[in-house]
């Protein structure tokens, strides 16, 4: 007996190439997870994944995969109240620093707790760093990858933004000492605090703008004076932050406008002059399409040229899938141990689209070389896998996280 | 920072399966889509009537590909198999099709071969997304002696296969068997042979016979063969056993030759005399395996007729051997021929001191 013909793409088909699945673990029912994905290799030898929520309750999860084929739920904590997020975290060595951001202004607790996780089954809580106030929602993404410095994108009890959109900006804490976190910089896009000199920056159109905020701040070891800054619709910044009272703009690229906004993680490969930008997709059904990777020369920092962006998935499969469609967090090739990195293999995850591997050898021509895309979970209210984050480890298994109910999803690349 | 991509593992395999008009393909493969161990696999066939598994299709995804009950993809040739293997990535790149991990072509009975390694090897978007597994060749457990004795195209069939599978072996006496594969023997010495009765096989038995990754481990070992190590290692002076010794008793034209070479090649003089030879000699250099010392570097080279297929540079030597070593399958070829040939133009260097 025949069903009728199947016309398009499904959302409960897994599709793969050159992936494999390895486990799917949906932490105990709490299977909708944030952009925080952090490993810690214990004293015994465990490697520990920490994953922070997306949503309350749950506030992180921490699962041991030691054995990538077989992981164990360990520990799972509760936030305070239901009008919080966690979304962000990162660990060094056995502190781990998560970010709590809050519906709307004036909500507490927001700002980031730091944790001593040497005893992963019982995080310890060492301080909490307040930035709640007025007109903040505390801190969206935190970025901790040299045990001192926390770079975050937050808002600040003393910060009054022109458009209430604009409220997180870059602020770096100094946690040497993990019990007494004190602010040591911060930079603000000009124009977007209230009794700024600058005027305020033109913004998007109604439908696309979605503010003129820091997402992801990075720092890496190999250029410790230069700060990465995804700015959504400011853009991809680099800031000189050698004097961290005194940060200055070094590099500035912004596709926006004629695109739609959104620029989300800026990841630099040093040995090559390269930036790859990543965009973050943040309308369903395809309504902000194209959401983008792009391929930027910045060996002159004074003015990167893009020169390419990663061949995207197909429209015509993904866009009406369910859920968002396109571009959002890549694997940032974290100085740590427990880190794949590579300046040519990039991996990203583009909600409905699964997670994506390409190979950026040759930079003008990028190609997609392995790809999984997990069927629909349970109870998904996209009616479709929203794979929103991704970590790669240095046995270069990759782990990648469902927004609200896949939970957890550990792949080999076959590449 | 830097590490190498695989050249070859994130490649679909496809394994080709022939064999004489008879010799029980369309039972082999009949049986082949039912079992519980195909799932992920697509099977490209022939011709839908011919095998009966009305009863199984599942869904229909267009007018020529099929999904099974046990998640086997079943899809007949429309045009040609060039265009259905494009066809059939193409799909399962936008999930039209479920994300099969392998496949599995029938080609027709009096089908050379060779013509669809071609098509694997030259076609561009499929020499980049699939990847010759294995050939897996049919014998009529019945007739076999006979066709090899009077059917060229068996003859060749049966020296280029990875793998022979003997059918009908119910119909027929051990003693029968015995000189059958005996025959065998001559035409492929190394090829492992499997009898089967009722088209009745483990998929996993056809699978795996190839070269899947550019990272040497013991499996690179394994698909070089055991004629490389063993029989090649006394013919340094070429007095050894190779092998084309035991091809004489009968149907002398084809034999299996092993070369071995101390001295490393230069990849341009290397390829030129293997060049030379395809243009010369194709249609008798049946079959090609080997593993060559470029520079120091260890290059896996194989071919079918004038076809090589693109050289594989391992990611290291898969043993402390370091020695060229080449096992062709040939028709009316002596080894001396062979051997010289590529003694004469490796001496040849592109670059030498002694000019300047």
């Amino acid at each position: 007996m025949l069903n009728a013909p199947q016309s398009a793409s499904r959302a409960d088909q897994t599709l793969s190439l050159n992936m494999k699945l390895l486990a799917h673990h949906e932490l105990a029912g709490f299977g909708g997870l944030g952009e925080g994905i952090g490993m810690q290799l214990t004293s015994d030898g465990r490697r520990i994944l920490w994953l922070a929520h997306e949503s309350a309750p749950k506030n992180f999860s921490g699962v041991d995969v030691t054995d990538p084929q077989n992981p164990k739920l360990i520990v799972q904590t509760e936030l305070p109240h239901m009008k919080l997020r966690s979304n962000s975290l990162d660990v060094v060595g056995n502190i781990m620093v998560v970010a709590y951001q809050a519906t709307t202004v004036g909500i507490k607790p927001a700002g980031i707790d730091i944790f001593d996780v040497s005893q992963p089954e019982t995080p310890r809580l060492l301080s909490h760093f307040d930035c709640s106030g007025p007109y903040s929602r505390g801190v969206h993404a935190v970025w901790f990858v040299d045990g001192r410095y926390v770079h975050m994108s937050s808002g600040a009890s003393d910060f009054q933004p022109r458009n209430p959109l604009d409220d997180q900006f870059y602020r770096i804490i100094d946690i040497i000492d993990p019990e007494k976190p004190v602010e040591v910089g911060r930079w603000w896009y000009p124009g977007t605090r209230e009794g700024d000199e600058a005027p305020p920056p033109p913004r998007l159109p109604a439908q696309f703008d979605t503010g003129f905020r820091t997402h992801n701040t990075n720092v890496f070891p190999e250029q410790p004076n230069r700060a990465f800054i995804g700015y959504i619709d400011g853009g991809a910044v680099v800031l000189d932050i050698s004097d961290m009272k005194n940060i200055k703009v070094v590099s500035q690229w912004n596709h926006s406008p004629p695109f739609n906004g959104f620029t989300h993680t800026v990841l630099p490969l040093f040995d090559r002059g390269l930036w790859i930008v990543s965009d973050e997709c943040v309308q369903d059904n395809g309504a902000d399409w194209p959401k983008l990777v792009w391929v930027v020369d910045s060996r002159n920092e004074a003015n990167p040229v893009p020169i390419g962006t990663f061949p995207a998935p197909p429209y015509d499969a993904f866009a009406k899938r369910g859920g968002r469609f396109g571009a959002h967090n890549l694997h940032e090739n974290l100085p740590g141990p427990t880190s794949f990195r590579s300046d040519t293999i990039i991996v990203g995850s583009f909600f409905n689209a699964g997670v994506r591997v390409y190979d950026t050898s040759n930079p003008y021509q990028v190609q997609e070389i392995a790809y999984f895309v997990p069927g629909a979970p349970k109870l998904s209210p996209a009616g479709a896998i929203q794979l929103n984050d991704v970590y790669v480890d240095d046995r270069r298994i990759v782990y990648t996280v469902d927004r609200f109910t896949g939970g957890l999803y550990i792949l080999e690349m076959n590449i | 920072m830097t590490w190498s991509r695989d050249a070859l593992a994130g490649k679909i395999p496809v394994t080709l399966v022939t064999g004489f008009l008879g010799s029980g393909k369309t039972t082999l493969i009949s049986k082949l889509l039912l079992h519980p161990d195909m799932r992920r696999v697509a099977v490209v066939i022939n011709e839908m009537g011919e095998i009966g598994i009305d009863h199984d299709l599942v869904t229909v995804s267009s007018e020529n590909i099929t999904l099974l009950a046990n998640g086997c993809i079943c899809c007949s040739v429309r045009t040609d198999l060039q265009e259905t293997l494009r066809d059939l990535f193409a799909q399962r790149r936008v999930g039209e099709v479920f994300d099969f991990d392998r496949v599995i072509v029938e080609t027709t009975g009096l089908a050379d071969p060779a013509p669809v390694v071609q098509t694997l090897a030259s076609d561009t978007l499929l020499a980049a997304h699939y990847r010759l597994d294995g050939l897996i060749t049919l014998v009529d457990g019945l007739h076999g002696v006979g066709q090899i004795d009077q059917q060229t195209e068996a003859v060749k069939q049966i020296a280029i296969a990875d793998k022979v599978l003997v059918t009908k072996t119910d119909l027929t006496t051990a003693d029968h068997l015995e000189t059958l594969c005996g025959r065998i023997r001559q035409l492929n010495s190394q090829s492992p042979i499997e009898f089967i009765r009722q088209g009745e096989v483990d998929p996993k038995s056809l699978i795996d016979l190839g070269l899947s990754s550019s990272r040497a481990s013991l499996k690179t070992l394994q698909f070089l063969g055991e004629a490389l190590n063993d029989a090649a290692v006394a013919d340094v002076n070429g007095t050894g056993r190779y092998l084309g010794q035991r091809s004489a008793t009968h149907n002398s034209t084809v034999k299996t030759l092993s070369l071995r070479f101390t001295e490393p090649f230069e990849w341009l003089s290397f390829s030129s005399a293997l060049e030379l030879l395809t243009t010369l000699r194709g249609p008798d250099l049946l079959r090609l395996k080997g593993i060559v010392n470029v520079d120091g570097d260890p290059v896996v080279i194989q071919g079918v007729q004038h076809i090589i297929d693109t050289p594989v540079k391992m990611d290291r030597w898969p043993s402390d051997d370091k020695d060229s070593r080449l096992v062709f399958i040939v028709r009316n070829m002596e080894l001396d021929v062979i051997r010289n040939l590529f003694q004469a133009v490796g001496a040849i260097k592109s670059t030498s001191l002694s000019a300047t």
